[in-house]
């Protein structure tokens, strides 16, 4: 499922993504896992967390990166 | 910004003068650590060929004497992006040793430029900054495990309380007398991995309850609370600035220019030069000495000095890119990116660094477009400070009005440029920094920096603008234009024919646009056709020479003719159907 459609406070994994320098640069490579911190009205950036940090991503983008949920206990 | 380009290289690497880089990623502290180990001496330069400026300061720690460079922050060093290839070439010039500033928080990001550095022949030190930050969010790294990984130095620090920095310089200096072989590059996968495992070896993460400054990092970034607060800090801002600036004026700045300075200088110079029109010309009621020290000092200084206290502070600590990303979905509609708010906010200030500003990382459609819209419906300080004059005693809803305004007509230049404009505008992907407290250090000197350039910048050109009023007002020059531009001033604009010196300084700087105006005893309707003329009209003399530098003369033209012509057209439409309403009413 592409991130775009995650739903905020919910984990995944990326199974896929487009071939970015910043992407790589800011640490998205296949299997990153990260939250989904909010999504923003009118296709706004989604803003995911990785680690301690908060990355915005563009909508387009985030239409591209492929992820699959990691479920949580 | 002066263009010495090569102040760098003007220093060579093996004398007795050592030459340190500060490098790192984006937003770990870099500035600060270097406003904390630099001089007095700092000067910001282009980088030859480049739109990248770079900082250069002196350093003098014990006998050891030399400079120390700010490079462009940098996530690597492959060279894609005009900052990372500034930042390759410096390091190519060659130095005694680099600074290489490491945020604790994001340790295992900021490897990879520090695995990139590896791969030149100069030794490294480095700086683990913001270890406040990190345990106040339970990260703990054990420094010496990660030198010993690194095979170089690391100094745990606290920038913005100076610890850690004097221990940083002194094994730097120590280290500039070593030499370092470069070291085999590692291939994308190999790096990463080697990344993965050293922090895994070095870095543990407690839990900890979250703090207050986190929470406010969360709320800040969703729609709600996150909207509704960018809106408070805006009004918060706005308050400070027109209502502080108003209390300096009248309390400070007014007083001391009409009763001490002004007085003092008539003194003077009535002593020297008899009475008569060359007196009247400097201390007469309009002499260049006392509109020339009034005008730029008492209405306009406080406002932009306000203004650049609240901005810098919002843009240390870190809160701008937070709104970039709550107005993304909004900007994109008209084609530009969110992260534009941030140089579109700046030309509130002035457009010239804002136009400037627009050089960080977007596509040229997008630089245009804010430059543009800047120079379009962007009042600047200057010209804010000028309305408040105008329109903050007489009519508030005036001033109100022309402020949405210009909101309003930058939506809609907007959505207009982004049709005629090809191009696309750079999707947003950028990693939101930590909300802090701003450094003191570092807050000065940007805040001075600042008010130098509006010094230099703008006060000169006022003056003279004000010269050539003194000037053309005198000697009758403002007759004949009058006579030429009177039937169209008065007729469709429907002011007062004297207005058209207005638009004549108006070329020169914006404010002075609008402040002939408020010796001119306007009617209300007057006061905000003339503000809406002045809002539109031409941006000054310096940001028509910004846009030629940036973008070309054509351009430059373009902007120009599309502000005068809108000026005129909004003008003249709000005085014809004011009157009309006006004439239904009475
Ligand atoms: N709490 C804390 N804040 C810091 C420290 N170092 C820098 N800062 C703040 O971090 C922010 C970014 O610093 P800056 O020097 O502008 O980052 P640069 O982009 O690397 O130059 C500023 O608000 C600084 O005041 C530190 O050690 N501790």
């Amino acid at each position: 499922m592409p991130l775009a459609h995650g739903e905020k406070l919910s984990t995944y994994r990326i199974q896929a993504l487009p071939s970015s320098h910043l992407l790589k640069v800011l640490g998205f490579r296949k299997g990153t896992q990260f939250t989904i911190q909010s999504k923003q009205p009118f296709k706004g950036p989604i803003v995911v967390k990785v680690g301690n940090r908060s990355i915005a991503i563009d909508y387009d983008i985030a239409n591209e990166i492929l992820v699959e949920e990691v479920v949580q206990n | 910004m002066n263009c010495h380009g090569d102040a760098a290289a003007q220093v060579k690497p093996g004398n007795n003068k050592m030459k340190i880089l500060l490098m790192g990623n984006p937003n770990v502290g870099k500035s600060v650590v270097f406003s904390k180990l630099t001089g007095v001496h700092v000067d910001s330069s282009n980088y030859t060929g480049t739109t990248v400026d770079y900082t250069i300061g002196d350093i003098n720690f014990g006998k050891q004497q030399g400079v120390m460079i700010d490079v462009p922050g940098t996530y690597s060093l492959e060279a894609t992006s005009e900052a990372e290839k500034v930042a390759v070439a410096l390091l190519e010039e060659g130095a005694d040793v680099v600074i290489c500033v490491l945020d604790a928080t994001h340790l295992e990001r900021n490897l990879g430029l520090a695995f990139e550095l590896k791969e030149y022949p100069i030794p490294i030190i480095y700086c683990l900054n913001l270890m406040d930050v990190a345990e106040r969010q339970g990260i703990k790294i054990d420094a010496e495990k990660l030198a010993e990984e690194l095979g170089s130095p690391v100094i745990p620090t606290v920038a913005i309380k100076n610890q850690g920095l004097r221990e940083l310089m002194q094994t730097a200096v120590k280290l500039s007398k070593e030499r370092k072989d470069s070291e085999p590059k590692l291939d994308e996968e190999e790096k990463w991995n080697r990344i993965k495992e050293i922090v895994s070896k070095v870095q543990a993460q407690v839990d900890k309850e979250l703090t207050f400054i986190e929470k406010l990092e969360d709320w800040t970034i969703q729609p709600w609370p996150g909207i509704p607060i960018a809106i408070l800090v805006l009004i918060a801002s706005l308050g400070v600035v027109v209502g502080g600036g108003k209390a300096l004026r009248a309390v400070v700045l007014l007083p001391l220019v009409k009763q001490v300075i002004v007085p003092f200088l008539t003194k003077i110079i009535s002593l020297v030069i008899p009475a008569g029109i060359f007196r009247n010309v400097l201390v007469g009621e309009f002499g260049i000495l006392v509109i020339g020290i009034e005008w730029p000092f008492a209405l306009i200084l406080p406002y932009v000095f306000l203004f650049y206290v609240v901005f810098s502070f919002l843009e240390d600590s870190g809160y701008l890119p937070r709104i970039g990303v709550l107005a993304d979905g909004v900007l994109r509609r008209i084609g530009i990116q969110g992260g534009n708010i941030i140089p579109m906010m700046l030309g509130y200030g002035c457009a010239v660094p804002a136009i400037l500003g627009t050089r960080a990382a977007n596509t040229n459609k997008e630089r245009i477009m804010v430059a543009a819209l800047v120079s379009f419906a962007v009042p600047c300080a200057s010209q804010s400070g000028a309305f408040f004059a105008l329109l903050g005693d007489k009519s508030i809803f005036a001033l109100i009005f022309v402020y949405l305004l210009s909101i309003l007509a930058m939506l809609a230049v907007g959505v207009i440029l982004d049709r005629i404009i090809p191009g696309k505008s750079q999707p947003m992907l950028l990693e939101v920094p930590n909300l802090l407290l701003p450094d003191k250090d570092a807050y000065k000197k940007k805040l001075k920096l600042r008010m130098k350039h509006f010094m230099m910048d703008a006060e000169g050109a006022m003056f003279i603008g004000i010269i050539v009023a003194a000037i053309i007002a005198e000697t009758g020059i403002l007759n004949e234009f009058s006579k030429l531009l009177g039937p169209f001033v008065e007729g469709w604009l429907g002011l007062p024919k004297e207005a058209s010196l207005s638009l004549l300084l108006g070329i020169i700087r914006r404010e002075l646009a609008v402040l002939p105006m408020l010796e001119m005893n306007l009617n209300t309707l007057q006061l905000t056709v003339g503000a809406i003329v002045a809002l539109f009209y031409l941006p000054c003399l310096s940001v028509f020479g910004v846009l030629t530098k940036e973008f070309s003369l054509k351009t430059a033209l373009f902007i120009a003719l599309i502000t005068i012509v809108s000026a005129f057209l909004f003008g003249g439409l709000f005085n014809q159907v004011g009157r009309l309403i006006l004439g239904l009413m009475g």
